[in-house]
């Protein structure tokens, strides 16, 4: 993928990231605590906790394509970042009581959960994609023998 | 440069003869567009020249400016262009399934998933190459004939 594109699409997953992050910032925030004062510098955190989640993405990008082996590498160095960043967002919230184990331990194991449910989606979906281009493969083979 | 065509009937032999002061590198292009025409590219390996029939070229890749012919058992290099021989072979089966590679349609034995929406076409050969994300939507639209 060309070097432009492919920042642009990482401009597109920060900005949805950000507002996915803020919905769900104000819809726990409003269920859970309505009555929280909240500061102009509060106004910043989606937008830097969308940074943080969208960087470990950029370790996806390749000039050549990529071999399934290299393919399934990056993504593995892509969920280290991931947690790495998650847990740093957690580490330095004040809401999160991350001198519980047990804490930590669920929120790397709900990211590990995550993205490995998210992948095996994705697999799933290309499989299915995989199987009818091969059944209009055949056909379009029969076609021209 | 004059374009003359003559009719032979049935019974002549059909011939294009390019009449020119220098065989120039305009002369070799027209002589590759002729011959890929007629179901054949000119290929270089062992520093020997070679055609090769469409039918046995199983992909097309550019590598580092280099355009390379792949067959079941040999690779030529040749002097053509990878949006040339896109235009060219377009209905001969050949397709671009990623930035550098055209595909012969007609040589993949089976596709698989590949992660990130990509794929990977098995062909006879037993080689595999990666269906780059972009070119899937035109691999879809070649195979149902549109």
């Amino acid at each position: 993928m060309e070097l432009k594109k492919f920042f642009v699409n990482k401009l597109i997953l920060f900005f949805l990231l950000s507002t996915l992050i803020t919905a769900a910032v104000s819809l726990i925030g409003s269920a859970f605590d309505g009555d929280a004062q909240l500061g102009y510098r509060d106004m910043l955190t989606p937008m830097r906790y969308a940074a943080l989640c969208m960087l470990p993405s950029l370790v996806m990008y390749a000039r050549h394509e990529l071999s399934p082996k290299q393919m399934l590498f990056r993504k593995a160095l892509m969920l280290l970042l991931l947690e790495a960043a998650i847990l740093l967002i957690a580490f330095t919230s004040d809401a999160i009581d991350t001198d519980r184990i047990e804490v930590v331990l669920v929120i790397a194991g709900s990211v590990l959960v995550i993205f490995a449910l998210a992948n095996l989606f994705l697999w799933w979906k290309d499989t299915a994609e995989a199987k009818k281009l091969n059944q209009e493969l055949a056909a379009y083979q029969a076609l021209h023998t | 440069m004059d374009v003359r065509i003559e009719q032979v009937g049935t019974r002549g032999e059909e011939l294009v003869l390019i009449r020119c002061r220098e065989i120039t590198e305009e002369v070799r292009e027209i002589e590759r567009f002729v011959k890929s025409r007629q179901g054949s590219l000119s290929g270089i390996a062992d520093e020997k020249q070679y055609e090769i029939a469409v039918t046995d070229v199983c992909y097309i890749e550019s590598v580092d400016g280099k355009t390379f012919l792949y067959t079941n058992d040999r690779v030529f290099e040749t002097a053509y262009r990878l949006y040339e021989l896109e235009e060219l072979l377009a209905s001969k089966h050949f397709l671009r399934i990623s930035k550098p590679m055209l595909v012969n349609l007609m040589k993949i034995q089976s596709i698989q998933p590949a992660f990130n929406g990509r794929f990977l076409a098995i062909l006879h050969s037993g080689e595999k190459i990666i269906i780059s994300r972009s070119y899937v939507k035109a691999l879809k639209a070649a195979l149902k004939g549109e």
